[in-house]
């Protein structure tokens, strides 16, 4: 909508309403109402929101704050860039009332450093704000004050993990921390600290004004309210598409409403549906779990089959893939941005994604072993719940999957050492049945 | 000489470490540094970090851990225009390993490298965000997206006329 990033418009079209209305509820009553959305995560854990709140430890005389977690870096996601460019003040209010009901006089969005041009626009979002009085001392004249500032990271994936977002707003290195204490209890200069993600607290906005109860009456099961899908890859609308979580994925894909299908008459071989951490999947378990059941756009369906059939709604970045795409180098550039974006804390982690790196570009290049393919299994088993923080997990994941799913084609670029230079393996998986191996 | 920070820039820096409880200014180093790649020339040399470490009051070392820590920080010298590529899988599906390949053969210089007249400099980066508008490319505060050899050549002779 014409003008809805500036402040006059997105008020007339009902924008600060929540803050209104939360400034005169008492902040545990907004905490039940978040809980009673059934709103999660919306970073890729998918933690309950609400819970999140409540486990915020409140010491007499010690400060407490909230931090925005906007690093968005996960490959295949660009949701929360779209919402701040376009609609900053929704995070804005959604701030607000998350800063009332958690108590933070001073709150952070901790934004990756790479976003430079979005943070000009939500410094001038929080400026028109606290000018119209929504921040600043005693908002509302409701005796609440609240400062909003915006921390520029600096090109770190980590910082997307809470503790080292926080080592970063601290001026440090972003290394994880070794949890517990948990951020609720010892978080931003040791004080009680939540770390929400930039759609979660846009979300918490209409659960205010609908109420909690109304907000969950969207979606499905656990999956309750609408979700935000950057879609990318080999589609022909590349985009960012607000779903309800009733969809199915191969309406999310075909539909012309949202991706579109895939270009050039090619066909769908796979798709990473929430972000590059999250297990890849062929066509064939894509869209059909192994239940044979259609599979939607929603975290109980996408994880149906755990991950030896299933994968997971993580942070929304759906990446396709035609069947003109290769597995194996997929995966390569997956494992290289891993290596480059390890803090080289754990040993598992800085060592291993980087041999991971190196023998999938050895295959990818024609000259891997059959052993290759078991050594790499060997690896990401070893990286995988062995280190501080959850990159470590997110290296091995999108290996495993590929493994699991398209040994076939790793295979044939090992026996066929020169053609996989010349041209890629294409579709042949998608037409077998559904396959897995004991391993899984 | 030791590096100096402009009236208007030692403003800034006032205003970021104002953003912070009392003691806690170390938080604004990031955003200090992000100004002096700014003001010296597109990276951080030695003298400019130690000149920061003593604007916060911090060890000298507290700064260079985290300017080496941090993709954004140039540790070497680079040319007027940087130009970040994205390589990472979604970039990839879309065409990026041409594009990169194509800047190199249209500059004349690797991954890395500046070119002779110090306009250009090419980098890799990994993942930017811009996953649905790929292939793209980071130059100093803006993306370049949808990527093409066109686009490509248009945009490196816009810098040049910008250069001369």
């Amino acid at each position: 909508m014409e003008g809805i990033r500036y402040f006059d418009t997105y008020r007339r079209e009902g924008g600060y309403r929540s803050v209104e209305k939360a400034l005169k509820m008492a902040p545990a009553d907004i905490v039940e109402e978040v809980k009673k959305s059934g709103l999660r995560g919306r970073g890729g854990a998918g933690f309950p929101t609400g819970m999140k709140w409540s486990f915020l430890a409140k010491p007499e005389g010690v400060p407490r704050y909230l931090v925005c977690n906007a690093d968005e870096s996960e490959p295949g996601t660009f949701k929360d860039r779209y919402l701040m460019e376009f609609i900053p003040h929704i995070l804005i209010e959604g701030m607000i009332v998350a800063s009332f009901a958690l108590g933070s006089n001073v709150s952070y969005i901790y934004i990756r450093g790479e976003y430079a041009w979005i943070v000009d626009i939500l410094e001038q979002a929080i400026a028109e704000a606290k000018q119209k009085g929504f921040l600043g001392k005693n908002i509302l004249g409701s005796g609440f004050d609240c400062e909003i500032y915006v921390h520029r990271g600096a090109g770190a994936y980590i910082c997307g993990e809470e503790t080292a977002l926080l080592e970063s707003l601290e001026g440090k290195r972003g290394n994880p921390r070794i949890k517990p204490p948990f951020p609720a209890v010892k978080g931003l200069y040791d004080c009680p600290t939540v770390v929400n993600n930039v759609e979660t607290l846009a979300a918490v906005v209409p659960i205010i004004n609908e109420g909690g109860e109304e907000y969950a009456k969207i979606g499905v099961g656990k999956s309750t309210g609408t979700k935000l899908i950057s879609a990318c890859g080999n589609i022909n609308k590349p985009g960012v598409y607000e779903i309800d979580m009733t969809i199915s994925v191969e309406e999310f894909i075909y539909s012309d409403e949202y991706c579109g299908g895939i270009p050039k008459g090619r066909k769908l071989k796979a798709c990473i549906p929430g972000g590059s951490s999250v297990p890849i999947l062929p066509a064939n378990l894509l869209l059909t779990t192994a239940k044979g059941e259609k599979r939607i756009m929603n975290y109980e369906s996408l994880s149906d089959g755990g991950f030896a059939t299933g994968t997971m709604m993580g942070s929304g970045g759906f990446i396709v893939l035609d069947d003109s795409q290769c597995v194996v180098r997929h995966t390569y550039t997956l494992a290289r941005f891993y290596r480059h974006e390890s803090c080289g804390q754990c040993s598992p982690c800085r060592e291993g994604t980087g041999w991971m790196e190196k023998i999938l570009l050895n295959i990818e290049n024609g000259k891997g072993k059959m052993s290759d393919i078991d050594l790499l299994w060997d690896i990401q088993r070893k990286i995988e719940g062995n280190t501080i923080c959850p990159l470590g997990d997110a290296a091995a994941w999108p290996v495993a999957a590929a493994i699991r799913h398209f040994r076939d084609e790793f295979e044939w670029h090992v026996k066929n050492p020169e053609e996989c230079l010349k041209t890629n393996y294409g579709l042949a998986h998608y037409a077998d049945p559904i396959h897995v191996p004991v391993s899984a | 000489m030791m590096p100096q920070f402009s009236e208007d820039s030692i403003k800034k820096v006032h205003e970021m470490m104002s953003h912070y409880p009392p003691g806690k200014h170390k938080s604004a180093l990031l955003g200090v540094l992000h100004l002096a790649q700014e003001e010296f020339g597109g990276w951080l040399d030695v003298p400019v970090m130690d000149y920061v470490a003593g604007l916060l009051k911090i060890e000298p070392i507290e700064v260079y851990e985290v300017a080496s820590f941090y993709s954004m920080y140039n540790l070497k010298p680079v040319g007027k225009y940087l130009f970040e590529v994205c390589q990472t899988g979604p970039c990839m599906l879309n065409g990026s390993d041409d594009i990169i390949a194509y800047i190199k053969e249209k500059l004349g210089i690797g991954v890395g490298e500046t070119t002779a007249d110090g306009l250009f400099t090419l980098k890799t980066v990994e993942c930017l965000g811009a996953c649905g508008y790929a292939p793209m490319m980071q130059q100093g505060k803006h993306y370049r997206e949808h990527l093409t050899k066109e686009k490509v050549d248009a945009i490196i002779a816009e810098y040049r006329a910008k250069a001369n």
